[in-house]
C-alpha cells in the first residue's frame, strides 16, 4: 500500500526564491493496483517520486509505504520499496547478471538468497540470453530490464517507476507494461509515471493527474479511460481547468 | 553483518572499475615516477639514505598517495550522479554509507598499492645497498597517508560532489600543506604532522634538527601518531556518513 499524504517539497531557487515543486500532493494506491501518475515535464511527477524512494525528504506532508512512513521510518521505506528512475543508470562494464548480483549484496541479501533472485528475474525479465554481456552492450530495452530487476531484487511489495518506458521503443515498451501487469497479478502496489498517455490508458486501474504540483485529477480507468483516447481528453481537460497547458 | 556486505559490494565494485586499462597505465606512470626523479638525481649527486629518505617521502607518501587519493575517492558521489546511478545505490537501506565506506575502502587500497609498487621501484632506482630499512618505514608511512587522506578527501566529495576535485586539492594545500605547518593546535589535526613525526622519529632525526624545525613536528612516540590518524579518519569518515545521509539532490542537480 502507498499513502500519499498532504506532499509538500519546496526547493530554493537560484535567484534565492521558493519553488512548490509538490503542493499538497495526496493519493493512494492498493495492493494489485496500478495507478498511473500523469503529468507533463515539470508537473512534479519526479520530486514526488523522489520523495517515495527517500531520495529527498519532505517540506511538509508524508507519505507511507507498506505501513512504513518516508520521514520517520526511511530504511523501513527503503526496505519495502523498489524504485526505477528516469535516468536508466546501469553501469556498462557490468553483466545483468552482476548488476542483480551488486545490488543483491547491497540489499544486504545472502548467497543463496541473490543466487535464487537473480535467477528469478533474469527469467522473468528475459534477460537469460544476454546475462553475460556487458550492459554497454545492451539495447535501451535490455537496460531498463536490468534497472527494473534491480528495482525488484529484493523481492519489495511496492514499486514506484518513474517513466518507465521513456528510452524504449514500441515493443519494448509493451514487453514492459506487459511485465507491470504480471507484478500487479503477483499482488504488488505499483505507482508509475509516464507522459506517454496512449501506452498506459488500458493498463492502468487508477489514474492521478498532477499540474504544478498540484493534483488536479483522479479517478478509475473507467471514469478517465473508457474508450481509446479519452484518457488524453481527460488529462488535458484536468489540467487546462486547473489554469494550465 | 548486511552493512559489511554492501561495504564489501561497493570495495569490489570500485576496484573492478579502477581495473580499467587505462588507469592502470595512468598507475603504472605513477608509481614510475619517483624511480625516474631519483635516476636523474642520481646523474648529478651522490645519493645518500638521509638523502634518499627525504626524497622518498616528498615523492612516495605525499605526492603519488595524494595524486592516487586524488582520482580516487573525491568522485564518490559524482560519478554516480553522472551515471544515473545515484538513485539505485541511494534508495538502498544504508546504500549511501555503503557508498562511502566502499569507496574509502578501494581508494585506501588501490592508492596503497600503487604507491608500494612506486616505493619498490624507487628503491631500486636509488641502488643504496643500506636502503634496506626505508622499506618497512616507507610502506608504513604509505599506508598511514592514504587512510588518513582518502578519509580527509570524504569530506569535499560529500560536501561538494561536482567540484570534489577543486575542493579536495585546495583541502589538501591548505589544511595538510598550510595548517600542517602551522606551530599551532591546529596542525594536530593534520595527517603531515604525524607522517612527518614519524619520518623524523624513525630515521633518528630529532637531534639533528634545528630548533625552529623541531616546531613542525610532534615528539609522542610513533604509537601515538599512527593512533591520531586513526581517529582522525574515523572522524571524518563519521561527519561524511552523516553528511551524505542527508544530503538531497533535486532532479536539476543530476546532470
Amino acid at each position: 500500500m502507498i499513502e500519499v499524504d498532504q506532499l509538500v517539497k519546496q526547493f530554493r531557487a537560484a535567484d534565492g526564491s521558493l519553488v512548490e515543486a509538490v503542493d499538497g500532493v495526496s493519493f493512494s494506491v492498493a495492493p494489485s493496483e496500478i495507478v498511473g501518475l500523469l503529468g507533463a515535464n515539470g508537473a512534479g511527477k519526479t520530486t514526488t517520486m523522489r520523495l517515495l524512494a527517500t531520495l529527498l525528504s519532505p517540506t511538509a506532508g508524508t507519505a507511507r509505504i507498506a505501513g512504513h512512513d518516508i520521514v520517520t521510518d526511511p530504511l523501513g521505506v527503503r526496505r519495502h520499496l523498489g524504485y526505477l528512475s528516469a535516468t536508466t543508470g546501469v553501469p556498462d562494464r557490468l553483466t545483468p547478471r552482476e548488476v542483480l548480483e551488486f545490488a543483491g549484496r547491497l540489499h544486504g541479501l545472502d548467497r543463496a538468497a541473490i543466487a535464487d533472485r537473480t535467477a528469478t528475474l533474469l527469467h522473468t525479465l528475459g534477460l537469460e540470453s544476454c546475462e553475460s554481456r556487458p550492459c554497454g552492450r545492451l539495447s535501451s530495452g535490455q537496460r531498463q530490464r536490468v534497472s527494473l530487476g534491480r528495482a525488484l531484487v529484493h523481492n519489495p511489495p511496492a514499486l514506484v517507476l518513474d517513466e518507465p518506458t521513456n528510452a524504449l521503443d514500441v515493443v519494448g515498451a509493451r514487453d514492459l507494461l506487459n511485465l507491470l501487469d504480471t507484478l500487479r497479478d503477483a499482488g504488488r502496489t505499483i505507482l508509475v509515471s509516464t507522459h506517454r498517455l496512449h501506452e498506459i490508458e488500458r493498463r492502468c486501474d487508477r489514474f492521478v493527474v498532477i499540474h504544478a504540483g498540484r493534483v488536479v485529477a483522479q479517478g478509475t480507468q473507467r471514469e478517465m479511460a473508457a474508450e481509446p483516447g479519452s484518457l488524453e481528453r481527460a488529462f488535458f481537460a484536468a489540467v487546462e481547468g486547473s489554469g494550465g497547458a | 553483518m548486511n552493512a559489511l556486505r554492501g561495504i564489501i559490494a561497493v570495495a569490489g565494485f570500485q576496484i573492478r572499475r579502477l581495473l580499467a586499462p587505462q588507469r592502470i597505465a595512468l598507475a603504472l606512470v605513477g608509481a614510475a615516477f619517483p624511480a625516474a626523479v631519483i635516476l636523474a638525481v642520481r646523474r648529478v649527486a651522490d645519493l645518500n639514505l638521509d638523502v634518499l629518505a627525504l626524497l622518498l617521502y616528498a615523492l612516495v607518501p605525499e605526492a603519488v598517495c595524494m595524486l592516487g587519493l586524488l582520482v580516487t575517492m573525491c568522485p564518490v558521489v559524482a560519478d554516480e550522479l553522472e551515471r544515473g546511478t545515484w538513485q539505485h545505490v541511494a534508495v538502498r537501506p544504508g546504500g549511501r554509507r555503503s557508498l562511502l565506506l566502499g569507496t574509502f575502502l578501494a581508494a585506501v587500497a588501490w592508492s596503497s598499492l600503487v604507491a608500494l609498487l612506486a616505493l619498490a621501484l624507487a628503491l631500486a632506482a636509488a641502488g643504496l645497498p643500506d636502503s634496506g630499512p626505508l622499506a618497512p618505514m616507507f610502506a608504513v608511512l604509505v599506508l598511514v597517508s592514504c587512510v588518513g587522506r582518502a578519509a580527509l578527501f570524504s569530506l569535499p566529495a560529500v560536501i561538494v560532489p561536482k567540484r570534489a576535485l577543486v575542493a579536495s586539492v585546495a583541502v589538501a594545500f591548505v589544511v595538510e600543506y598550510l595548517a600542517g605547518f602551522l606551530p599551532a593546535v591546529i596542525n594536530q589535526l593534520t595527517v603531515s604532522l604525524r607522517l612527518r613525526s614519524l619520518l623524523v622519529r624513525w630515521m633518528g632525526w630529532e637531534r639533528k634538527l634545528p630548533p625552529e624545525l623541531s616546531l613542525i613536528i610532534d615528539t609522542q612516540p610513533p604509537w601515538v601518531q599512527i593512533v591520531a590518524v586513526v581517529a582522525l579518519a574515523s572522524v571524518f569518515l563519521f561527519a561524511a556518513s552523516i553528511i551524505l545521509a542527508g544530503r538531497q539532490f533535486p532532479p536539476a542537480e543530476e546532470s
